[in-house]
């Protein structure tokens, strides 16, 4: 039982990680490499939030609020002037990434630092117990699947979202304003990836390189998922499956490898990894 | 003609600066090269680490320096790693020239320093517990080696405790894996069982599948072995989080990390050579000078910063001893002179290593720590036998 929850917890984790890299990759086709100091940025605000004095809450709501800003300030300075060269934007995200962590180095110092966790303890049940907060996190992903699966679907933003996904030029022929749809999905993109840099940290710390390790890991997944937030929940749970089993019956460092193994194979074996087009 | 007179140029501006050299060399500060972990693993740590060394720097300056010269500090990031040491003692031998290092860092880190330490043929005073048995010419080191440190712990676990089965858990390098392997050995010398022994490496923050391990064995003790700093404050946030609460042992934690992990680390017990409630003039004297100079700022005095402060002034005795900076007669006097410090009296006089009153205490819930039992002068042991 614990197994199956440490499974699930992981994946859980994994994918609230993944998600923003995803939706931009999606829309934009490009690899958003600064999202690893995306997370940072998020950690280091609910860092702030809780030396405030305010609740966790507000940490994740800052954390949301700064990503945003901070995306739609890169996507208009950085990206935008590199639309007609995507592998040039690519380059640009990861010296993006190698900036953002100096500023935050130079602001906040190069220590390691930590939030307190918003709920302490655990949660008891019929076959034992479990971290209450890696509970949550559960429950935050879902939310955040849901929330995402209903803007696509059921918004007129969503739609016009989707139309660019499918097909930009076409989009744009159709008077769609793909520069708007880019613009908030990066923003939107940056802004879940913080909230998920602010969601990890209670579990571990925070310090101005903790994003890079996260960065691969998340690559990795929405390289294996294309474009679809559904196959990136089959991903997160096959691959964080396999993490928390190797960790637990081999040994942790081979579970660290496993992500970047299994995407290797599963694209080798199946280009499109887990999605369905 | 150019040519010649450019040269003798040259070399008349060459020759200047050492002649400038020669009749400064009396005034020159003597500089103390410190690597540490201004990030990473022990940046949690350092800050203390540095305070102590600056503390007493401006003492000893302000008491007239060594041999008429006043001491500088240069302190350098290693990374908490073999990587960054590597950088950071490069820099300090050969480019800052500094005239002697004195430090506390990972194990990693220090392995890494040695060979280029042994080539600058700088004296090193290596202040970081650690897990015993490295051994320089010239190196020397006034921290605690596992023969002082862990069987307090094991002894108290067993005999108060009742436990019979012990779980081990480490940082995966040279000192989680040292002192772990000591407390196996010992405990099974003492007839206890160890059920599960794991390791995850030094930068990892992810004990999940570590504490899932934990439970399925059902240890009646853990006993950890992590880097210092970050790796403790993870594992042990997670093993609350877990609920896990059996007699915990922590063989890497200092009182300043005890403190920042706040509720968390009620309870856990530590084995250090210094704990801020030594009840003696001279600690009482270094913490109000700590408090005098750094205020607010101050970071807890702590097991790895508090040897820094003795060893500073280990090396103005030596120097004074040996009359000079020269590298070989400093290596000679530092086994020769004692120092009085918070800790009582340190001589580095144990095959380089020195003998060291220990104290068993457990953190209380407000993150102070209460002592339980003292073991005074306990001997390090066999560490560098070829070095007597």
């Amino acid at each position: 039982m614990n197994l199956l929850l440490d499974v699930l917890t992981t994946s859980a984790i994994l994918y609230i990680v993944s998600a923003g890299l995803l939706l931009i990759f999606g829309v934009m086709k490009i690899v958003n490499f600064a999202h690893g100091a995306f997370l940072t940025v998020g950690a280091y605000a609910s860092l702030v939030s809780a030396r405030l004095g305010l609740p966790p809450v507000a940490g994740f709501a800052m954390a949301l609020l700064v990503g945003a800003v901070v995306g739609m300030a890169i996507e208009w300075l950085v990206v935008r002037p590199l639309y007609a060269r995507p592998l040039d934007a690519i380059l640009a995200t990861w010296g993006l990434a190698i900036v953002l962590g100096q500023l935050i180095t130079l602001a906040f110092g190069r220590e390691v630092q930590f939030v307190p966790s918003p709920v302490d303890g655990t949660f008891a049940f019929a076959g034992g117990e479990y971290s209450a907060y890696r509970l949550l996190l559960v429950g935050a992903a879902v939310v955040l699947g849901t929330v995402l699966a209903l803007l696509l679907t059921r918004t007129r933003i969503g739609l016009v979202t989707r139309a660019v996904i499918m097909n930009e030029q076409l989009a744009r022929g159709l008077g769609i304003h793909a520069g708007l749809v880019r613009f908030f999905t990066f923003a939107a993109g940056a802004g879940i990836g913080s909230l998920a840099g602010a969601l990890i940290t209670p579990l571990s710390s925070v310090d101005p390189n903790m994003g890079v390790p996260w960065l691969v890991n998340a690559f990795m997944l929405v390289m294996v998922s294309g474009v679809s937030m559904a196959s990136l929940l089959v991903a997160t749970l096959v691959f964080g499956a396999a993490q928390v089993l190797l960790s637990t019956f081999v040994s942790p460092i081979l579970g660290g490898l496993a992500i970047a193994v299994l995407a290797a194979v599963t694209l080798r074996i199946r280009p499109k990894g887990f999605a369905r087009d | 003609m150019f040519k010649f007179r450019s040269l003798s140029m040259a070399a008349v501006c060459a020759l200047l600066p050492l002649s400038f050299a020669a009749l400064a060399q009396g005034d020159a500060p003597i500089r103390i090269g410190m690597p540490v972990g201004l990030s990473g693993a022990n940046s949690v740590v350092a800050p203390s680490v540095v305070q102590s060394a600056q503390l007493a720097v401006e003492e000893i300056n302000a008491a007239g320096g060594v041999l008429g010269r006043k001491l500088a500090l240069e302190v350098a990031d290693d990374a908490s790693g073999a990587v960054g040491a590597q950088k950071a003692f490069d820099a300090l031998i050969f480019q800052k020239k500094v005239d002697v290092l004195i430090s506390m860092e990972t194990s990693a880190a220090r392995n890494a320093g040695l060979p280029i330490v042994a080539r600058g043929k700088v004296p090193y005073i290596y202040t970081s517990f650690y897990e015993g048995r490295s051994c320089s010419p010239w190196m020397y080191v006034n921290a605690w080696v596992p023969e002082q440190q862990v069987p307090p712990i094991v002894d108290h676990f067993m005999r108060a405790k009742n436990a019979k089965t012990f779980f081990l858990v480490g940082s995966d390098y040279s000192f989680g894996r040292g002192m772990l392997e000591f407390t196996k050995k010992y405990a099974q010398g003492k007839g206890a069982t160890i059920v599960g022994e794991e390791y995850l490496p030094m930068d990892g923050s992810d004990w999940t599948a570590v504490i899932s391990k934990i439970r399925a064995a059902k240890p009646d003790a853990l006993v950890t072995s992590t880097a210092g700093g970050a790796p403790n404050v993870t594992l042990t946030k997670q093993l609350r989080a877990a609920g896990i609460n059996i007699p915990y042992g922590n063989l890497a934690v200092d009182e300043g990390t005890a403190k920042s992990m706040g509720a968390n680390a009620q309870g856990i017990y530590i084995s250090a050579s210094y704990v801020t409630g030594i009840d003696s003039p001279a600690n009482k004297k270094f913490l109000a000078a700590m408090t005098k100079k750094f205020g607010a700022d101050l970071k807890t005095p702590n097991d790895l910063s508090v040897p820094e402060y003795e060893a500073v002034y280990a090396y103005k005795l030596a120097v004074e001893k040996a009359k000079g900076t020269d590298p070989e007669k400093v290596v000679k006097a530092l086994g020769e002179v004692a120092v009085d410090g918070p800790r009582g009296r340190i001589a580095m006089t144990q095959q380089r290593h020195a003998p060291l009153t220990m104290y068993l205490a457990q953190v209380q819930a407000d993150g102070s720590v209460k002592v339980i039992d003292s073991f005074k002068d306990v001997d390090a042991g066999t560490q560098c036998p070829a070095m007597k």
